[in-house]
């Protein structure tokens, strides 16, 4: 589903002694079946971006359009569920947000809030289990008693259910161990894979933001400093630095490779393995030269 | 060193119809000293944590802090003054309706004296780099910076440990720094104790000590150094490996011949070079 911003501006209590302007004069286009990450420092309107996705908020001035659903400012709010049908949205910390007797009852209450039918709810509550990779054999127990990282599946499932077509991530790993950090985020490649589902992510961190996504929109100050592949937007080291963020750690070691070695062409990797095959062809290149 | 926390033969379980979440641990903190506590999610880390303060009892084994028995409930409040705990979630942790009167807070609860009392808050602000912060609200400061005025609290009551629950999780990087740097500080300038539960291996290569947690179990000890030679066994159980040690491997992998000792990122780009200049 290929969502747009055209000159879209929020600002928070309006009219109010609190009045804060967290989006101003936003454009963008995220591409259908797209992994966009979503990244910047506390403040810089990441979340207020992506909760425009799903009409969580509203725009101040401007229009947006998530496939053919269309929200103008100043509108009557018809078409948000629509919208909010179509745009799943996973909270941080979505686990706090599980509150049935069962598992799978659990699951079924977002598309029955959407107008499913039980059975079909329940279709869709165990297709979605599958997905996540929650076993049958735990869908009739509470789920209180899941690990913290299998709660947090189960909550996303719930999001799935209403079989959106683009899925908002906020900040979807925090609190997991990195085994489950892991798990995590090989789910969420999956759904974008298998499912060509738009993802939507937003993070704090750069090596997630590097390795799994299409287009990187940097926020700052309420609005995108930059948009772009990964490879070109983390090779803008002092740009981002300017803004509060660091660089993926993999660019930040080559970082330290290169200056030992006084070069200063950088070359974008961000996985363990492409680092290292970066560092072997600078470690040659220099001996060559010599 | 002077032995400042002993834990002895601890087991816990939360109630008799549940298993034991902690085994027969058994280690000693030493005074001063920055003591890493890692393992996966769900491995007794955190309910450890709760039983070095007294906020639980062990139904097994004791715990000594500072020479007393957290057992023993007329020192329990002397207990909790030596021992300071700054938890995940900084929403979770504030009482005062501006920043001044919440690190007061503390200090009113241990009826400590007036003018002791400001002199320690500005001081215990100003250790933080907080101290132009004390008339604000502490629901419109960042997470990086309640965390900091939670710090101060601690501070200003003037203890001997200060143990950190995965504190800096819930924050963007450069709140983690910020609140790393903060707690450096005050291990540097102050002496003080750390414990630090943390997944976060970069910081964790920095402490004296670590400990291992599996499954209710303490499974490892030692410096970093050593204990991350056993690559094997923290993956098993879980763990992430630092940077500079899958760095490592990969290029070793690749048919680079370097020694298993480099853990630190400058280590690694450091014999890189030596090596690469002897070529």
């Amino acid at each position: 589903m290929d969502i747009t911003f055209e000159h879209v501006t929020h600002i928070y209590g309006q009219k109010t002694p609190f009045e804060k302007l967290a989006l101003d004069d936003v454009s963008l286009h995220i591409p259908s079946g797209s992994f966009t990450s979503v990244i910047g420092h506390t403040g810089s309107g990441k979340s207020t971006l992506v909760q425009h996705i799903n009409g969580l908020l509203k725009p101040s001035k401007g229009k947006i359009t998530a496939g053919d659903v269309v929200i103008r400012a100043n509108e009557k709010k018809q078409s948000l569920k629509k919208l909010r049908e179509k745009v799943g949205f996973v909270f941080q910390y979505p686990e706090h947000q599980l509150f049935e007797e069962s598992i799978i009852k659990d699951v079924c209450f977002g598309p029955m809030n959407f107008g499913v039918s039980d059975s079909e709810a329940t279709k869709r509550a165990e297709e979605s289990l599958n997905l996540v990779g929650i076993p049958a054999s735990y869908w009739h127990r509470s789920p209180f008693d899941l690990s913290g990282g299998q709660m947090r599946r189960v909550a996303i499932a719930g999001v799935l259910a209403a079989r959106p077509q683009a899925i908002i991530l906020d900040e979807p790993t925090a609190g997991l161990d990195p085994k489950g950090r892991q798990e995590m985020l090989d789910l969420f490649a999956e759904l974008h894979k298998r499912l060509s589902m738009t993802v939507i992510m937003v993070t704090h961190n750069m090596s997630d933001a590097a390795i799994y996504s299409d287009q990187v929109i940097v926020m700052n100050d309420g609005k995108p400093l930059m948009i772009g592949p990964p490879e070109h937007v983390f090779l803008q080291t002092e740009q981002l630095r300017r803004v509060g963020l660091e660089s993926p750690e993999t660019m930040l070691f080559l970082d330290k490779v290169m200056a030992k070695a006084r070069k200063k062409e950088r070359i974008p990797a961000f996985t363990i393995d492409q680092t290292a095959d970066v560092v072997i062809q600078i470690l040659n290149g220099v001996k060559n030269h010599v | 060193m002077e032995k400042i926390i002993e834990v002895s033969d601890l087991s816990y379980r939360y109630s008799e119809e549940h298993p034991y979440v902690l085994k027969n641990i058994h280690f000693n903190v030493m005074k001063g000293e920055w003591l890493s506590i890692v393992g996966h999610n769900g491995s007794g880390k955190s309910t450890l944590a709760k039983c070095l303060n007294g906020l639980i009892q062990p139904q097994k084994g004791t715990v000594h802090v500072g020479g007393y028995l957290t057992s023993d409930e007329a020192h329990i409040w002397e207990i909790r003054r030596l021992v300071g705990m700054v938890f995940q979630n900084p929403d979770n942790q504030f009482v005062g309706a501006t920043v001044r009167d919440d690190v007061a807070f503390g200090m009113e609860n241990h009826g400590v004296p007036r003018d002791v009392m400001i002199q320690r808050l500005s001081e215990a602000l100003r250790l933080v780099k907080m101290d132009g912060f004390a008339a604000r609200e502490p629901h419109r400061l960042s997470g990086g910076q309640k965390q900091r005025v939670a710090i101060a609290g601690i501070v200003a009551l003037q203890p001997m440990i200060i143990i950190l629950d995965e504190a800096t999780s819930m924050l963007d990087p450069e709140g983690r720094k910020e609140i790393i740097r903060t707690v450096r500080t005050l291990h540097k300038e102050r002496g003080l104790t750390v414990i630090s539960i943390t997944h976060d291996l970069e910081e964790a290569i920095h402490s004296d000590r670590l400990l291992v947690m599996s499954d209710g179990q303490l499974i490892r000890e030692g410096a970093p150094r050593e204990l991350f030679k056993s690559t094997e066994l923290l993956r098993k159980v879980g763990l992430d490996l630092p940077f500079a040690i899958k760095m490592r491997q990969a290029l070793q992998k690749k048919g680079i011949s370097l020694s298993d000792n480099a853990l630190f990122q400058e280590e690694l780009v450091d014999e890189l070079w030596t090596l690469h200049s002897s070529m």
